[in-house]
């Protein structure tokens, strides 16, 4: 078997030559002292291969279309084999190849390994980590979620600010007046092909240019002979990648970051934060107020770009030593303790958690969606329409109106609602403000008593008094209404409120609510203290 | 002979690499129009934001107006937020859209202004910028009032 194997691949090098190409690629010689410092690249190399394949693995599933996208993405967490973890190693795999790109960075100025001959590989490098940013910002449109449709917002009108044609920069990026469908498309198409593209061709240039100049390593050279790549960088190189690729998995194993409510552009409760990388230019611009934006966006940007990309003429002298090179290294490290400063500040200006309560409008609404025939005749896990969650209502308000009022509507507007009586109508308001506040996130629990008492008081109370904020003016407020008054007391005044006070405008509730029922609402509006 | 030959040789260079060009340039060129969105008409028309009785006395009024949109091959409606305010005898129509960087902007009962969530804007309820980046205050929308209805009309 073996004299087989062997005539064969001596047949196959006779035609391919590929024993010369192994050798060429393995069999590198490496300065003496070359060390753990010169394993970066391959772990670039590790992390961006895992997201190629990742990528690949995710768009078997994903489908980039504002119906489908956020739906998809959903999919693939819920009911993919090992789909959580496989969207999470994505995630958190991004965020690893933008540190490993930076620490490759830092590591190549430190040595100053960008050094005559090496200035174009230097060049390609820095695109690289551009295309790196270009992936990370392209991604996380994607899922069409809140996060993914604020921040495309932002980082397109960003691109208004271009010096001549910003305008037809942001309509090239959003395909249109408008970010919708086009917009996702058209980001999907660069994610997955044009980004990938220029990636491929940037890693081969980068290689090759490599490999012509040989690596710089150590910044002193040593003496001694030199070393093969394989076996011996290739075993540091391996080590590497196993702790790394531990470190991914142990971040993925949680899987990304949950998704958020679907993309809706009327939301004005939603605090938008970019991600993590892009979190110094967030703060920046913050700094440059009116026309000034432009020196946060894009020529601060601009300079860092420009002060990175000349540093091999910057830095000409004779030595690699960084004693002799502070006056490149210590701008470089000043820029560096600044852009984390940046990030820093911009994380802990976290989005304020929305932490207003749900109010008891909110709360009947969301128990109504529950019980109530009109919700749960179609709206149950067996239903004509699938069960109503958290985070997961998409439909613009409108519609909801009419649909909420008249649920065979499926056209807004397009006939009468049935005029439904006072207690529908209440009913309806709860519904709508229940499936609004539902996008963020779902209601808090509370048990059936409360919540009885819940949906009685946003049926007959809230048509004339204000309770938490939402209600009719005609009535006293009765956010606090306990402390004024006693249930008992209350219960007799909605039995018959001229018996309390003979003046009394409120009508009597005797003969629209049960007594147990009306106990329940004094009970309840007692405890509002 | 030797010459003649390296003649056409040059020649025959140039043809290949400027057909190659021609090639690669129209290649770009059919790629470039496609990529480059068709520009849209803008048609301005009057819609109705809310009622006259709509309107708290206190504190602006968000307006949420439905269009019609075409948005690629979806045929959607297109939600925008319109501030809706009294202003003398007559009334004021704000777009809630901050002119930073896009975020929508909403009304802070307790300052009595109007904040973005993105990057610390504040308007007063004018829509004069205050503090934060903003470099324009918030755009002004035309608004009128239909006599017959008492209906809040906008230019959208």
């Amino acid at each position: 078997v073996k004299r087989v194997a062997g005539a064969f691949a001596d047949w196959l090098d006779n035609r391919t030559g590929f024993r010369w190409l192994r050798h060429h690629a393995l069999d590198e010689p490496l300065p003496a002292g070359t060390g753990w410092w010169f394993t970066l690249g391959s772990i670039l190399l590790f992390g961006l291969s895992v997201q190629v394949l990742t990528g690949i693995a995710l768009a078997l599933y994903y489908a980039p279309t504002p119906d489908h996208a956020w739906d998809s993405v959903r999919f693939i967490t819920t009911s993919v084999r090992g789909g959580a973890f496989l969207r999470g190693l994505h995630h958190w795999g991004a965020s690893v190849v933008v540190v490993a790109a930076v620490i490759h960075l830092i590591r190549v100025v430190a040595f100053g390994s960008y050094q005559k001959p090496r200035e174009v590989n230097w060049i390609v490098d820095l695109l690289l980590l551009l295309v790196i940013l270009g992936f990370g910002l392209t991604g996380y449109l994607l899922p069409w979620d809140q996060r993914a449709y604020w921040a495309t917002v932002v980082a397109i009108n960003i691109s208004k600010l271009t010096p001549g044609g910003g305008e037809f920069v942001a309509t090239l990026l959003r395909g249109g007046a408008d970010i919708g469908a086009l917009t996702l498309t058209r980001w999907y198409a660069l994610h997955v092909l044009v980004l990938p593209a220029v990636l491929v061709t940037l890693v081969v240039a980068h290689l090759y240019l490599m490999r012509r100049h040989g690596i710089s390593g150590p910044v002193t050279p040593k003496a001694g002979p030199s070393q093969l790549f394989f076996p011996h960088q290739a075993a540091r190189d391996l080590t590497m990648a196993v702790v790394v690729g531990v470190l991914m998995a142990v971040l993925a194993w949680k899987g990304a970051p949950a998704l958020e409510p679907p993309a809706d552009p009327t939301a004005s409760d939603y605090v938008p934060r970019p991600e993590w990388y892009f979190l110094g230019l967030f703060q920046l611009l913050k700094y440059f107020p009116g026309r000034w934006e432009i020196v946060g966006a894009m020529v601060i940007p601009g300079v860092v770009m420009a002060f990175l990309a000349l540093l091999p003429w910057l830095d000409r002298g004779r030595t690699r030593e960084a004693r002799r090179r502070l006056a490149v290294l210590m701008p470089f490290t000043g820029g560096l303790v600044l852009i984390v400063t940046l990030t820093v500040l911009g994380a802990r200006d976290s989005a304020p958690a929305n932490v207003a309560r749900w109010n008891v409008r909110e709360l009947a609404g969301a128990s109504l969606i529950q019980t109530s025939e009109r919700c749960v005749r179609c709206h149950r896990p067996d239903g004509l329409a699938r069960p109503i969650e958290a985070g997961r209502i998409a439909q613009p308000a409108a519609w909801l109106a009419a649909h909420v009022d008249d649920p065979e509507v499926i056209a807004a507007g397009i006939r009468p609602a049935p005029v439904g009586t006072g207690t529908a109508q209440a009913e309806s308001k709860a519904i709508l403000a229940a499936l609004s506040r539902l996008r963020s996130g779902p209601p808090p629990v509370v048990d059936a008593d409360t919540t009885k008492a819940h949906v009685l008081v946003a049926r007959f109370c809230l048509n004339c008094h204000i309770i938490d904020g939402v209600g009719g003016k005609d009535g006293p407020e009765l956010s606090h209404v306990g402390v004024r008054l006693s249930a008992a007391l209350m219960e007799q005044r909605i039995l018959d409120p001229t018996s309390v006070k003979p003046d009394a405008e409120m009508p009597s509730f005797a003969d629209k609510i049960t007594a147990e029922d009306i106990r329940a609402i004094a009970g309840w509006l007692a405890q509002r203290k | 002979m030797a010459s003649h030959d390296s003649d056409r040789r040059n020649t025959l260079a140039k043809l290949v690499i400027g057909g190659m060009s021609l090639i690669g340039a129209g290649l770009a060129g059919l790629i470039g129009a496609v990529a480059t969105p068709r520009a849209e008409g803008k048609t301005v028309r009057w819609k109705r934001a809310a009622s006259i009785f709509d309107l708290p006395p206190n504190v602006p009024y968000a307006a949420v107006l439905a269009d019609r949109h075409a948005d690629g091959w979806y045929e959607t409606r297109k939600e925008t937020v319109i501030y809706l305010d009294r202003e003398g005898d007559g009334y004021r129509a704000l777009s809630a859209t901050c002119s930073h960087l896009g975020c929508r902007v909403s009304w802070d009962d307790s300052t009595k202004h109007f904040h973005c969530p993105c990057h610390g804007g504040v308007y007063d309820r004018d829509g004069k910028v205050i503090a934060g980046p903003p470099p324009a205050p918030l755009t002004r929308v035309a608004v009128r009032v239909n006599k017959d209805t008492s209906d809040l009309e906008v230019e959208l």
